[in-house]
C-alpha cells in the first residue's frame, strides 16, 4: 500500500482526470451558460489566454459542475459510505437548479464520482485522499495560472471537436 | 482543532477583515467579505453547531445579493 | 509528527491551499480574475469542512457552503458584466 502522500497524488490525477472529461463530455468550453462567465473568458481571453477554456472555466466559477459533484461526493463516501454520496448528488442537483443551470453535469460527476471513489476504497485508498486530491486538481486549473489553464483546456477541447 | 489550523483560520478572518477595511471599490469590498466568511464557517463547525453553520452559508450570499442592488444603484 | 494520521495530513493540505489563495485572491489586482481564486478557497473550506467533523449533517452543511459561495459568485460576476438583463 503507498503512503499517504503518494495516495494524495494519485487521486489528484484520477479526480483531474474524471472531472475533466465529464465536463468536456458535457461541452462546458462551448459557450458561457451566464453572462457573468461570459466576462470573466473575456478578462481571461484580454490577458493572453484561450477564450474556450476561459468559458470552461467561467462555467466551473458560477455553477456547481462536475468538479463540486467529485468534492461533494468525496466528503459523503468519506462521511457515510454510497448513501452519503448518492445524498450529495441530490444535493449538487438542487445547487445547479438554483444557479440557472440544467444541472446534468454536476449530477452525472458526483454519481460517477461516487462509484469510482467507493471502488478506490476498497483497494487501500482512503476518501480523505480523494478530497485533498479534488482541491489540489481545482487548484492547478483555476488557483496557478489562468493563461496557460486556459490554453491546456482549449487544446483538450479542439481534440474533441 | 490544533493550533495550527486555528492559526490558518484566523488569518483567513484577519486577511479577509483587513482587504475589506482597505479596498476601494465596492466590488473589491464584496470579494473580500466573502474571505471572512470562509474563515468564520470552520468555526462555527468545529463546535457542533451544523445547523447554525447551514444557515449562515445560505443567509451570507443572501445579503450579499442585497448590498449587489445598492452598489448597482451607486455606480450605474 | 511521528502518528499524523490520515484526515490530518488532508486537513493540513486543504488548509494551506486555502490560505494561499486567499491571499492570492488579495493580491489579485483585476475584479473578475479574483473570482477563480475564490472558487478554490471555497473547494479548500467545504473539503475541509467535512474533514473536521464527521457527522451526516456535515454534507448538508458543505453542501449548502459551497452553493451559496458559488451562487454569490454568480450574482458579483452577472452584475458586473451589467446585470441579469443581459442574460437570454
Amino acid at each position: 500500500m503507498p503512503g499517504d502522500v503518494e495516495s494524495i497524488l494519485i487521486a489528484a490525477i484520477i479526480s483531474w482526470i474524471l472531472f475533466v472529461s465529464i465536463d468536456l463530455l458535457f461541452g462546458l468550453p462551448k459557450t458561457g451558460g451566464v453572462s457573468g462567465a461570459r466576462e470573466i473568458a473575456g478578462e481571461i481571453e484580454r490577458e493572453g489566454g484561450s477564450l474556450h477554456g476561459g468559458y470552461m472555466m467561467g462555467n466551473i466559477v458560477c455553477s456547481p459542475d462536475a468538479s463540486a459533484g467529485t468534492l461533494l461526493a468525496a466528503c459523503g463516501v468519506y462521511i457515510a459510505g454510497i448513501p452519503g454520496g448518492l445524498a450529495a448528488a441530490v444535493l449538487v442537483y438542487v445547487g445547479n437548479r438554483i444557479c440557472y443551470d440544467r444541472g446534468y453535469a454536476g449530477t452525472t460527476g458526483a454519481l460517477a464520482a461516487t462509484f469510482l471513489i467507493y471502488g478506490f476504497t476498497t483497494i487501500g485508498f482512503s476518501a480523505a485522499h480523494f478530497i485533498a486530491g479534488m482541491v489540489i486538481a481545482i487548484l492547478t486549473i483555476q488557483g496557478i495560472s489562468h493563461t496557460h489553464a486556459s490554453r491546456l483546456l482549449s487544446r483538450l477541447w479542439g481534440w474533441r471537436t | 482543532m490544533n493550533e495550527l489550523l486555528l492559526g490558518a483560520f484566523g488569518a483567513l478572518l484577519v486577511l479577509g477583515a483587513g482587504a475589506t477595511i482597505l479596498e476601494h471599490d465596492p466590488y473589491k469590498k464584496i470579494i473580500s467579505l466573502s474571505v471572512l466568511i470562509a474563515g468564520i464557517i470552520p468555526f462555527i463547525v468545529d463546535r457542533g453547531l451544523l445547523d447554525v453553520a447551514t444557515a449562515v452559508a445560505l443567509i451570507a450570499p443572501l445579503s450579499t445579493i442585497f448590498i449587489l442592488m445598492a452598489v448597482r444603484r451607486a455606480t450605474p | 509528527m511521528e502518528d499524523i494520521t490520515t484526515q490530518e495530513i488532508a486537513i493540513l493540505v486543504c488548509v494551506s491551499i486555502g490560505v494561499i489563495s486567499a491571499v492570492r485572491v488579495i493580491a489579485e489586482r483585476n475584479t473578475m480574475k479574483k473570482l477563480p481564486f475564490l472558487n478554490v478557497l471555497s473547494f479548500a473550506i467545504a473539503g475541509s469542512l467535512a474533514l473536521l467533523l464527521p457527522d451526516p449533517l456535515t454534507i448538508l452543511a458543505a453542501a449548502a457552503y459551497f452553493v451559496g459561495t458559488t451562487l454569490e459568485s454568480n450574482a458579483i460576476a452577472s452584475s458586473y458584466a451589467g446585470g441579469p438583463k443581459n442574460d437570454e
